[in-house]
């Protein structure tokens, strides 16, 4: 026990510098580090060399990402703070230095939907706005764009009331063949949004579905979008009813009635 | 310069400040309550230590956009959670960064499209011609990276810049896994040091 101390102790640089190698052993030196003041103080320094090696690459970013992100923020709520209520200072999971790596991943949530959204957005008012300069541009792709706009519209309208009703669930799980769904769950309405990252690539002809899993029948939640760069764009999904798990499996296209593989994700939804 | 000596100040990016010197940790501050002014002048002091050092990592510009986007507006969104007795605001934006430019290597980059990747350490040629402080700090860690062995130097730019984890540190360097934390730590003490990091 000693030694693994001893061991754990000398992970503090790999620590600051995020190059542990698992999730388990990040979790495994937080505890350690809400139980060892010096390794915290450690760590605390080591930070700030990373932050140093941080500027030290500057790099100038694209311009056009300013107006994106502020334009993300405006229709973006935000996390209230934390209510401490225990007056003298605790050293728990939840107050471990520096966000705690999975809880990190689950509020990427919803900035991954707010962002992704964005682009989708931008993406098909250029194209809008493109043919519309076109003169020779056929009314009929015209109004086909128009139809996307207006869908697009209203998807959004759906991801901005589950992303900013007042009590939102964020959860997020892994899948049994790697990658990682994650959902933000609004309980008073029943509805969620749910993106996915790092799934592996599908062969032709095969489709990842949703499910909303309960305990009398199985209801399709419709396809995930292909994967952009690693991530789904965010589906909405309707209709929760107590004891649901959202599944996800992998059907052939165009999807299945009901799921014909095992699910690689079930994850319990709390309404 | 500011007077006040928090790492905020230290580590000051280069691009340009509207409000003059207001700290860093104060404009978070306001971004928790959900101040915009205060968030586009917050952006425009870290958008470059954010985007540069997940450039550094995934390489792939479109890739390191959309990841900074990401992290910039994870930034806007738990501002309340942030806490100044764990270290200033840069530390918390540039670590929000760093992470989430391993997460992504980790969960969608083929191992070998990454080893290919990171087997190049050297630093990106500058895009843009890069304001003085940037390159003070450049010249400052530069400096203090050089006053490391070269193990020491290898494992720091392997493990930070390139995205590796200690495991494969110890791998492209062809040390034990005890050898590369060991080295990792000393070489971070002596930067700590070199860097007047208190």
């Amino acid at each position: 026990m000693r030694f693994f101390r001893q061991d754990l102790h000398t992970l503090t640089g790999a620590y600051a510098l995020d190059a542990l190698d698992s999730a388990s052993e990040i979790t495994r030196f937080n505890r350690h580090l809400s139980r060892c003041q010096s390794c915290a103080s450690e760590v605390r320094g080591f930070r700030e060399v990373a932050t140093a090696m941080a500027c030290a690459a500057t790099t100038e970013a694209p311009a056009a990402m300013r107006e994106r992100v502020m334009a993300a923020a405006a229709r973006t709520r935000q996390l209230p703070p934390e209510i401490r209520t225990h007056a003298r200072p605790r050293r728990t999971r939840s107050s471990a230095p520096w966000i705690p790596w999975l809880s990190g991943a689950i509020a990427t949530a919803a900035i991954a939907v707010a962002v992704f959204f964005g682009f989708a957005q931008s993406h098909t008012q250029n194209e809008l706005n493109q043919a519309r300069s076109q003169n020779q541009a056929l009314a009929a792709a015209q109004s086909r764009v128009e139809a996307e706009l207006t869908q697009a519209k209203e998807h959004d309208q759906a991801l901005a009331q589950i992303l900013g009703a007042p009590h939102v669930t964020l959860l997020s799980q892994r899948t049994t063949k790697g990658g990682v769904a994650v959902v933000v769950l609004d309980a008073a309405t029943r509805k969620l949004v749910v993106a996915t990252s790092g799934l592996p690539a599908l062969p032709a002809g095969k489709v990842y579905q949703l499910w909303l899993i309960g305990p009398v029948k199985i209801v399709s939640a419709g396809l995930l979008p292909t994967a952009q760069a690693g991530v789904t764009t965010p589906v909405v999904a309707t209709g929760i009813v107590k004891g649901d798990k959202l599944g996800l499996t992998v059907e052939p296209a165009p999807g299945s009635k009901q799921p014909t593989t095992t699910p690689i994700l079930a994850l319990p939804l709390p309404v | 310069m500011n007077p006040n000596d928090s790492d905020a100040s230290r580590f000051r990016p280069a691009t340009a400040d509207r409000r003059g010197e207001r700290d860093l940790d104060d404009l978070l501050v306001h971004v928790a309550r959900g101040d915009q002014g205060a968030f586009e002048t917050l952006y425009d002091r870290m958008v470059g230590p954010v985007y540069g050092v997940i450039r550094k990592v995934l390489r792939d510009p479109s890739q390191s956009e959309e990841v900074a986007q990401e992290v910039l507006l994870e930034v806007w969104r738990t501002a309340a959670r942030f806490d100044p007795a764990m270290g200033g605001a840069a530390t918390w934006v540039t670590t929000i960064a760093h992470r989430r430019a391993i997460d992504r290597i980790r969960s969608t980059t083929a191992a070998a499209d990454r080893e290919h990747r990171t087997a190049d350490v050297s630093p990106p040629h500058d895009e843009v011609a890069e304001a003085v402080e940037a390159s003070l700090d450049r010249e400052r860690v530069r400096r203090c990276l050089e006053g490391l062995t070269e193990v020491q130097r290898e494992s720091i730019t392997l493990a930070y810049y390139g995205g590796n984890s200690y495991r494969q540190v110890a791998e492209l360097l062809h040390v034990t896994l005890g050898a590369i934390k060991t080295r990792i730590r000393d070489g971070l003490i002596r930067m700590r040091d070199c860097l007047g990091v208190s």
